[in-house]
């Protein structure tokens, strides 16, 4: 079923840009990005089972590192971009993971908070380096060494860089699936649902959570290069701590005990919000309800609500 | 030397406001361990109901002097909306708190277009009515008698605060709650009714904060995300649960803000987030709380 | 005789709205009778709210005067009116106009952060965009520097030049110490850094005592305040705009900034000209109003007739948001008939953008062109403050203008080596 589920998602989405309108496919892009972002998220939250509010400081760096490299050192090449930028987030989240994995339960998501702000207001205040509430530019890489100049920036975006962003999330899906059914993923299921017990049982608790976080934040700066591609600006706005609490939105919404949820999540969170903003200036109390539905009544979020309507269809068939 | 008692004075002024919203984060943590982001929407709340009742007031021909009571008393009055919140909040408790957190994360962002709702986009302001008190002077320094007062009453709801916890009988049941709410409803104590008295508390604190702050600066929309994470920093280094921490706490990010803006701008913001790291390596359960697992 | 002409005419006419009403007749008349449809991306909450809110009630002053005359060479304008927020979010809204809503032309943008994001996304989609604001000069050369579907503000912010040739000009000699607090984004590291930098090419001899940056939004300075009285300054630089400077004023007053002789430049106060009461801003100030000062003695009747108009519908004075909005729909206007006019038909956006460049309008604070590098030149107006006059706030007692040829870098120009090198008379 999953993997049934898997395909039908990949032929949806590659199908896309020959389907919808151009403004449709520029949404669908940060969809993409925050999917990839949202797997690493949830490998932290869903499967660790730490909740961290300040994971949008993995994101910035990401579109920071895009920014630095392809506006101030003039690296275009978007492996290279993603690879560095990706580094660069690991290289961040040692200390704060570090730090963060000691503590459990709020106080993972209040220091997350605090250095999620701390970044933050780096980012802001220091205006000579990184531009202060402006941000940097980030600007079209080159992809596989070609660079497509006769394409305009939205056919750029909605054609080749489209695809390969498409590419990137099933192949970063893949590593994700083995990453969590792997040994390594199952200890982790193990320290979240009794640290006690699995660290007598031999499970480095405190490494493994390191190590997830360190994923984790490589996913969501692979997430902010996309974005900060995709809009063409890096701005301090992406490492807040409200943004952080969307990631979680996200993938809540999606279903945090599902495999696919996030991707789920990401999706559905994207046209949500553009839709509503494009019909109310309330569109942050109507996305504020859909959360208290989700966390009320719905708490296995949308992939939840699928896999119970699915199961119960096949029990209908079984019966039938 | 007058210049330090200036610096002195604001960021104290700082710090009481602080420390009311602190004050009820703490009381709402210890006794319920929900950590209420909204707590900033709470504040914002009461500072533009604050501005609606002033002017109301004023218009309706209230003696400008008498304001402050106006505000203290609009700021008790809409942090009445405590129960209907709590009640919503009373569906996830038996939950893991990550539903918790998301779900008065919610309320931040249902809040956010409420207020735009009601008061509008724009930010909204008491004019000049704080100047009415005139200004003391302290030592050298002239200081407006508003800010002392607010300084004052936040002293005195400290005292009460304080007085209430470990005097009267309300204040043992919650503390010993707090402790163990197993025991305390095997003891018979009313947990449900508790829970709701202790969080309409919280939101008092935290509206009444907003109301004191409004004359001197306004009522705008950005108010509820900015303050969370200050009111963060204050109880994560006072220490999660502990009132003497929110005064602790609070005290020490105000009076390091008005330190920084003074003598190394740049910093501002950054310096309080340092010392909340530091705290929470060098000592997690902040600086008078107590120590966790 | 006349009669039947008349029928005939009547006839005609209406032959030609039913040929007009044809779908699949292609002739450029069936063009004319769709709407010109204009996105407008504007603050509408926060702390430039009341800014976005002001701006959009000059550019549907603009836009009722235009429809009932006829239209934009005919054709009459419908608004498709957008939020301005961050730049990502802000960029987002600009792809929605330009890719499903398909209008024929954007217009808005307050703040320089948003104007820097969103200008290479406008030109990379070939989206003719007319900024209100967004008047920066750091960045522009990486972001913007030869736009083809983007027309500016001014280059730089020549309030900013013009507050401090008043400053030099009124108090030379008369200070030494300087404490500065701007908003702490592009606009107001400029702003700051432009004084400077004049005070330097002029000789005059002072000490930044003092140097804050609020983070736009922050609307509790007493702390702010507090260390600006305590570096004791002989005048205070400050390029707050939005709703922090009331409060600004208010905490500086009710601290005692304002007693003890300091001088106060403001360049760019007259965003919160109605707020700045009496009680708490004092005489004396050097105040900016940019474009638009709505108490001129010397206003053209289409200021005046905008200024009634606006104090009987919105009970308050505008300020210079709506004449940039008006600036930009009539720079458009002029374009757009300027093209249709020369070609005889319906213009592409080509043909568009090159009437626009070097095209003169009357604004409603004055007179105005967009240069051929699609920069705006237009007439500033800063002055002396005085309590004398009707109303509860401060006016201008002595006011300067000066034509934006004098205040702004000529094109190609750098910033800096300008003012270094230039002759800029005071």
């Amino acid at each position: 079923m999953r993997l049934a589920f898997a395909i039908f998602a990949f032929v949806a989405l590659a199908a896309v840009p020959k389907l919808a309108s151009p403004y449709y496919v520029t949404l669908v892009l940060p969809a993409i990005a925050y999917a990839i972002a949202l797997l690493g998220f949830n490998l932290l939250f869903g499967y660790t089972g730490l909740l961290s509010f300040g994971h949008a400081l993995f994101v910035a760096i990401g579109a920071y590192g895009a920014a630095v490299l392809s506006s101030k050192l003039g690296l275009k090449s978007f492996e290279m971009i993603l690879l560095i930028s990706g580094l660069a987030a690991v290289a961040a989240a040692i200390p704060v993971g570090l730090l963060s994995v000691r503590y459990v339960r709020i106080f993972f998501g209040i220091l997350t908070l605090a250095f999620g702000m701390l970044f933050h207001s780096f980012l802001f205040k220091f205006y000579n380096l990184t531009g202060g509430d402006t941000g940097i530019r980030v600007l079209r890489p080159t992809l596989l060494g070609m660079d497509f100049k006769e394409l305009d920036k939205t056919a750029f975006l909605i054609g080749p860089f489209y695809y390969y962003c498409l590419a990137l999330l099933v192949v970063l899906g893949l590593a994700m699936w083995r990453i969590v059914h792997s040994p390594f993923g199952l200890h982790l299921a193990a320290a979240r649902e009794n640290p006690r017990k699995a660290e007598y049982l031999g499970v480095r608790v405190r490494l493994f959570r390191l190590i997830a976080f360190l994923i984790s934040a490589f996913y969501c700066a692979v997430g902010g290069v996309i974005l900060g591609i995709n809009t063409g600006q890096a701005d301090p706005e992406l490492a807040y701590w409200t943004h952080s609490g969307e990631l979680v939105f996200m993938t809540v919404l999606g279903g945090f005990a599902n495999f696919f949820g996030p991707l789920i999540g990401a999706f559905s969170f994207i046209f949500l919000k553009s839709e509503l903003m494009g019909v109310t200036q309330y569109w942050r109390f109507f996305l504020g309800v859909t959360l208290v539905l989700i966390v009320v009544l719905f708490p296995r979020g949308l992939a939840g609500i699928g896999e119970d309507a699915w199961s119960r269809a096949a029990r209908k068939a079984r019966r039938s | 030397m007058t210049a330090f008692f200036d610096i002195l004075i604001g960021g104290v002024f700082h710090a009481a406001v602080l420390f009311l919203v602190a004050a009820g984060l703490q009381l709402v943590f210890g006794v319920q361990k929900i950590v209420n982001l909204a707590c900033g929407s709470f504040y914002a709340l009461g500072a533009y109901f604050g501005v609606s009742a002033v002017k109301w007031a004023l218009g309706a021909g209230v003696p400008i002097p008498l304001f402050l009571p106006v505000l203290l008393a609009s700021g008790v009055l809409v942090g009445l909306i405590g129960p209907a919140i709590e009640a919503l909040l009373r569906t996830v408790y038996h939950r893991d708190e990550a539903f918790q957190l998301l779900l008065t994360f919610a309320l931040v962002l249902m809040f956010q277009d409420v207020l735009r709702f009601f008061w509008g986009a724009n930010p909204h302001e008491l004019g000049n009515v704080s100047m009415e008190y005139g200004k003391v002077a302290i030592g050298a320094v002239q200081v407006p008698t508003y800010n002392v007062l607010v300084i004052a009453a936040s002293i005195v709801i400290a005292l009460g605060l304080g007085a209430f916890l470990q005097r009267t009988r309300f204040g043992r049941i919650l503390r010993a709650t707090a402790e163990n709410r197993e025991m305390s409803q095997a003891l018979g104590v009313n947990v449900n009714w508790m829970y709701t008295v202790v969080f309409t508390l919280g939101t008092i604190l935290g509206t009444v904060s907003g109301a004191l702050v409004v004359p001197t600066a306004a009522a705008s929309l950005d108010m509820p995300v900015e303050l969370v994470v200050e009111a963060f920093a204050v109880v994560v280094i006072g220490g999660l649960g502990s009132m003497r921490g929110a005064l602790a706490g609070a005290l020490i990010v105000g009076l390091l803000r008005a330190l920084a803006i003074r003598y190394y701008a740049e910093l501002e913001m950054l310096a309080i987030y340092l010392v909340v790291i530091a705290v929470l390596i060098a000592r997690p359960a902040g600086l008078l709380g107590k120590p966790i697992e | 005789m006349n009669k039947g002409r008349r029928k005939a005419l009547k006839a005609l006419g209406g032959a030609g709205a039913v040929l007009a009403a044809q779908p699949y007749l292609s002739f450029p008349a069936i063009a004319q009778s769709q709407p010109l449809r204009i996105g407008i991306i504007s603050p509408r909450a926060g702390i430039a709210g009341t800014i976005g809110e002001c701006g959009l009630r000059g550019t549907q002053f603009a836009v009722e005067r235009i429809n009932a005359a006829g239209g934009i060479a005919g054709r009459r304008i419908e608004l498709i009116v957008e939020e301005e927020t961050n730049p990502k979010d802000s960029i987002e809204r600009l792809r929605k106009l330009v890719l499903q809503d398909k209008v024929d032309c954007v217009q808005g943008i307050v703040s320089s952060g948003v104007s820097l994001a969103m200008g290479p996304v406008a030109e990379e989609m070939k989206a003719l965009t007319i900024f209100w604001d967004g008047t920066t000069q750091d960045g522009v050369k990486e972001t913007m520097a030869n736009p083809r579907y983007i027309f500016r503000s001014t280059d730089n912010e020549c309030e900013a030049v013009m507050g401090s040739l008043l400053a030099i000009k009124h108090w030379k000699g008369k200070f030494k110490k300087i404490a500065g607090i701007n908003p702490d984004y592009s606009y107001g590291r400029n702003n700051f850094a432009a004084f400077q930098a004049l005070l330097k090419k002029f000789g005059v001899e002072h000490e930044i005592v003092a140097d804050q940056w609020p983070k736009v939004g922050t609307l509790d300075l007493t702390s702010h305040v507090a260390a600006l009285k305590a570096a004791k300054p002989d005048l205070v630089f400050s390029s707050l705009l939005f709703a922090d400077l009331p409060i600004f004023m208010k905490t500086a007053h009710g601290a005692g900034l304002m007693e003890g002789g300091c001088k106060f430049v403001f360049p760019a106060a007259g965003f919160q000209h109605t707020a700045l009461k009496k009680a708490f801003t004092p005489e004396g100030m050097i105040f900016g109003h940019n474009t638009l000062y709505f108490d001129h003695p010397k206003a053209s009747a289409l200021q005046k007739q905008f200024v009634q108009d606006y104090e009987a519908k919105f009970k308050d004075y505008p300020h210079w948001e709506a004449d940039r909005a008006y600036f930009a729909m009539k720079v458009y206007q002029a374009g757009v008939e300027a093209a249709q006019k020369a070609k005889n038909a319906w213009p592409s956006q080509e043909d568009i953008i090159n009437a626009m460049e070097g095209v003169k309008v009357e604004s409603l604070g004055g007179p105005g062109h967009m240069r051929k590098d699609h920069i705006a030149e237009q007439t500033f107006y800063q002055g002396i403050t005085t309590h004398k006059n009707r109303f509860d706030f401060p006016t201008l007692g002595e006011i300067d203008t000066m034509y934006s040829e004098q205040l702004q870098k000529p094109p190609g120009a750098d910033f800096w080596k300008w003012i270094e090198t230039a002759q800029i008379k005071l």
